[in-house]
């Protein structure tokens, strides 16, 4: 099954990616935030993850609560490797564009 | 340590509900803490109000609360569990055996009345839906204002065809058509018939199918096509194509076509003449916009035609036309298919449905259906307590509330399929008598088709689902623990609004009673309305081509003919109307009848003042008869006072010799009002005889005897005058029949429902029952004990009943009739006392079959 990603949905897997181990749902919002110094609200944030679980690309377990967090665990969010297609499918797909495209789209 | 906003929280757990969702506010309580070391706790506070309410409508939160809900094993319903449903459906049906009875009749004959409506409004939804483009093809219809009276017509004059067709590129074609009453000359019967002046398309218009011949004749002039049941009354079963028929006044025309009887349209004709052949003296309507009447316009648009464009070409004409009138007319249109339910219009081209009828009997249907649906919720509901420990079970074993929930509507939805075949029994028996009640009903097709069962079953679907939703609500919400504990608790508000219900439908079948009674009595009080003349032993005789001297001759040897007259029409049945200008030339419109100077006093008519016609030899018209409403119209104080005032009616200057006490010249339906009797033998089409008391038939056969003897060929057509009254209103017969038969459907589901709520409360009560007996109280304090409340119930639905109904009636006897009789007390009190038979007697025969239970055997049922 082939997975068309949105933009936030390969924002999100990279991201969740790079965190590795410590990817869960406050660090994902700094990351991106940080990255693409952008706003992102918590609840699309979290409607995006939710429907890459129900899609397969993120898997995601319960661990590490904190006291900051009032002792609630959080929940650590990985990608699986119908997640890491996907998201080299996405890569490749915009690479053959760049090569192709013919032009120096590179910034001045 | 800050703690994040508590109401946010609260909100947060309100609206997450039974998910789980620990990682959120974790995540959360992070970004708080994070932002009140930057920020100020009030920002961070509101940013925390701000992710929360973002996360409440987020999907993931959605998602989380529907994973929450169904558990794993519970996904959806599958055809297995939908079969168990309707299994443990049809072994409740047959447990509870009494319960499914009443339930069964009560929603059986419910529908009935429903069924009757669908099937009526499914075959009339089908008119004009089979005409090649008629999604294209509207008519045009105008409204009238004429100061502050606005009416509608379905009338549009013909003079808008032609700048319609010429001026508006939207318009493919445009068909004029003119209504007009015929009579056809055939050997020496003349046959009335309605014909259509159409233009030469009207069978484009319209596809009528042929049996001879095609549409196109109708580019011929004087060629007609008639109907197979117009052919067949002309020319019995002898081919007409090619003959000729003579239309009243000498017109030939020429049979150019025949096509089935046209069935399912708004359309009503024998014969469509071509409009080219339109005589003369009604052809002139090429340029008139103001008198209109009988005549009709269709368009056809041409595909990819706007129908804004049309309207606003339809405002501009409107406006260019009656710039300068004082009466402003305008258009609009209705699609062809559309025509037969819509809005109702005076003048319309054929008969038509009415759609305030349709919603009346809506209404009446829904106030037979919603007390047969509320008893089954109500009687559910009451045995909620036997089938508690059913449900906790359920529930404690794993069932969801949308499980129970549908387990019950499944429920409800068998019986009321069950129901169906009942109710449509019942709408088999009575689908002819209705049919004869309605004044189009020949026309009518009810019979059963796939498409109209279709519509039966998902009505019943319908009504399954909207009766069963609040018993099955009830179900899914019922808490096991207590359940089981059996102390299910019913809310007060909940008893309250049941009781009421039950209220309801009595005071509904009481109104029902009363009406009946009323409309009883009216119809007695119609039969023996004093008009003010004598209807008895009159006979009106129809002279038809006969003159009136020669039949007068011919009958007044006759010894059962005591005195004789003639009149214009028939009085208390018919009238006419004509314009009377007073010296002033003010005109006033004036009921009025051609008499002769017999008419008065063979009618036992009283003057108040003045005296009959004279008797002199008659030359022409000099004088009027007026009555009493005649002069109040035109404030004449006195009757004295009138006598020998001239009015000029129709060019002739007529004077006032006579004051009539009032009396009623029309249908009672209508008020008395200003009316004048003219002298004029020749308009006089009726020879009204008196005659001895005696045999109707011998009398009317010896005055058909003299009949034959005069040269004429057409039958004699003779009434008593009082049979022609009592026909006038046959329908309070038909108002009889049709609340007599809703009142008898009322009556039996009301106390169907209370058998059942006595039924419940004597089950439930029978251990009470056995020990009260047991410590001696008496079978009648038991019965007493066991009715009680529902002797209540009855008492307040005639408490409230009383005044509504009649109310209501005194505010819907005066659109039927203008004289009326009111409500009497004998009326109320015959009504209520056939309520409580009916309630009393099923309460006692089943609390008394509770109440004379020995102790011994009920004690020991549990």
């Amino acid at each position: 099954m082939k997975h068309y990603l949105g933009e936030l949905e390969e924002l999100v897997l990279l991201t969740v990616a790079v965190l590795g181990n410590e990817a869960y749902g406050v660090s994902i919002q700094k990351n991106i935030e940080l990255r693409s110094d952008r706003r992102i609200t918590i609840g699309g944030l979290h409607s995006t993850i939710t429907r890459l679980e129900e899609k397969g690309l993120l898997k995601s377990w319960v661990g590490g609560a904190t006291a900051e967090r009032g002792g609630r665990s959080k929940r650590y969010y990985e990608i699986t490797s119908l997640g890491k297609k996907a998201v080299a499918e996405t890569k490749s797909l915009r690479d053959n564009l760049w090569k192709e495209s013919g032009i120096k789209l590179a910034i001045k | 340590m800050k703690q994040p906003p508590k109401l946010a929280r609260k909100l947060f757990a309100v609206m997450s509900g039974a998910a789980n969702v620990d990682d959120l506010l974790g995540d959360m309580d992070e970004w708080f803490h994070e932002n009140t070391k930057t920020r100020s706790l009030v920002s961070a506070r509101w940013i925390y109000w701000k992710q929360v309410l973002s996360l409440s409508f987020s999907y993931a939160l959605r998602k989380r609360r529907r994973d929450a809900r169904h558990p794993v094993f519970a996904t959806w319903v599958s055809f297995g569990m939908l079969n168990n449903y309707v299994k443990v459906a049809l072994r409740n049906i047959y447990q509870y055996k009494y319960f499914s009875i009443i339930n069964f009749f009560g929603l059986a004959l419910g529908m009935s009345v429903s069924l009757l409506l669908i099937s009526l409004f499914a075959y009339v939804n089908t008119y004009d839906n089979y005409h090649t483009n008629g999604d294209r093809i509207y008519s045009v219809y105008s409204s009238v204002t004429n100061g502050p009276e606005q009416t509608d017509f379905a009338t549009a004059p013909i003079a808008l065809a032609d700048k319609l067709g010429a001026e508006l590129p939207s318009v493919s074609k445009v068909l004029p058509v003119v209504k007009a009453y015929h009579s056809v000359v055939r050997k020496t019967e003349s046959i009335p018939v309605k014909a259509y002046y159409a233009g030469s398309d009207f069978f484009d218009f319209f596809s009528f199918s042929f049996i001879r011949g095609n549409g196109t004749v109708l580019g011929k002039p004087n060629h007609v096509v008639l109907n197979e049941r117009t052919a067949r009354k002309l020319f019995g079963d002898a081919d007409p194509m090619g003959e000729m028929i003579e239309l009243g006044g000498g017109v030939l025309m020429q049979v150019g076509g025949v096509i089935h009887d046209q069935k399912r349209t708004h359309l009503n004709f024998d014969m469509v003449i071509p409009i080219a052949s339109l005589p003369p003296k009604h052809a002139d309507f090429k340029n008139d916009w103001v008198e209109f009447s009988n005549q009709y316009l269709y368009v056809r648009l041409t595909e990819e035609a706007d129908e804004g464009d049309v309207q606003r070409y339809l405002d501009r004409m409107a406006g260019q036309q009656y710039a300068a009138s004082a009466v402003k007319v305008s258009f609009d249109t209705r699609n062809l298919t559309a025509i037969a339910i819509d809005k109702d219009l005076r003048n319309e081209i054929g008969e038509k449905w009415e759609a305030s009828g349709f919603l009346m009997f809506a209404i009446f249907a829904a106030l037979i259906l919603f007390p047969a649906c509320f008893n089954y919720a109500n009687i559910s509901i009451a045995r909620a307590m036997g089938r508690a420990k059913e449900i906790a079970l359920r529930k404690t074993v794993g069932g969801v509330r949308s499980q129970i929930f549908l387990q019950f509507i499944t429920e409800t939805v068998v019986i009321v399929l069950l129901s169906l075949v009942g109710a449509m029994l019942i709408f088999f028996l009575i689908r002819s008598e209705f049919q004869q009640m309605l004044v189009s009903g020949s026309s009518l097709d009810l019979t059963l088709s796939p498409r109209l069962f279709l519509w039966f079953l998902l009505f019943a679907i319908l009504t399954g689902l909207a009766t069963g939703v609040f018993p099955a609500l009830y179900f899914a919400r019922m808490n096991p623990i207590e359940a089981f504990k059996s102390r299910v608790v019913t809310r007060a508000a909940f008893i309250s609004l049941r009781k009421g219900l039950t209220i309801f439908q009595f005071v509904l079948s009481f109104g029902f009673i009363l009406s009946l009674f009323a409309v009883g009595r009216q119809y007695r009080y119609a039969m023996n309305f004093d008009f003010g003349f004598r209807k008895e032993q009159i006979i009106d005789v129809s002279l038809q081509d006969v003159k009136a001297h020669q039949f007068m001759a011919a009958v007044a040897p006759l010894p059962s003919v005591v005195t004789m007259s003639q009149s214009s029409g028939i009085m208390g049945v018919t009238s006419s109307h004509a314009w009377l200008k007073d010296i002033r030339s003010d005109s006033l419109e004036t009921a009025q009848m051609f008499v002769d100077r017999n008419y008065i006093y063979n009618l036992a008519l009283t003057f108040v003042a003045g005296s009959n016609f004279p008797n002199e030899l008659w030359s022409r018209e000099r004088y009027i008869v007026v009555n009493e409403e005649f002069l109040r119209v035109r404030n004449i104080k006195a009757p004295a006072d009138a006598l020998g005032r001239i009015y000029s009616v129709e060019g002739n200057d007529l004077e006032v010799i006579g004051v009539l006490k009032d009396f009623h010249f029309a249908p009672i339906n209508i008020p008395i009002r200003d009316f004048i009797f003219r002298e004029n033998p020749a308009y006089c089409t009726y020879v009204n005889l008196r005659v001895t008391p005696g045999d109707s038939y011998d009398i009317v056969s010896e005055l058909e005897g003299a009949w034959k003897q005069l040269p004429t060929d057409k039958k004699f057509v003779a009434r008593y005058f009082e049979d022609e009254i009592y026909e006038a209103y046959t329908v309070y017969v038909v108002m009889l029949k049709i609340i007599g038969f809703m009142g008898v459907l009322a009556i039996t589901i009301s106390v169907l429902g209370l058998v059942g709520m006595v039924v419940f409360t004597a089950q439930s009560r029978t251990r009470e029952v056995g020990i009260r007996k047991a410590m001696g109280a008496g079978v009648q304090s038991m019965m007493l004990l066991l009715s009680r409340d529902y002797l209540m119930m009855l008492g307040w639905a005639i408490v409230i009943g009383t005044p509504l109904t009649i109310l209501l009636l005194n505010w819907i006897m005066p659109h039927i009739q203008y004289y009326h009789a009111s409500v009497s007390v004998w009326d109320v009190v015959l009504s209520v006392l056939l309520l409580l038979t009916f309630g009393v007697s099923a309460m006692t025969i089943e609390t008394y079959k509770t109440a004379t239970a020995s102790p011994a055997t009920t004690l020991k049922c549990e």
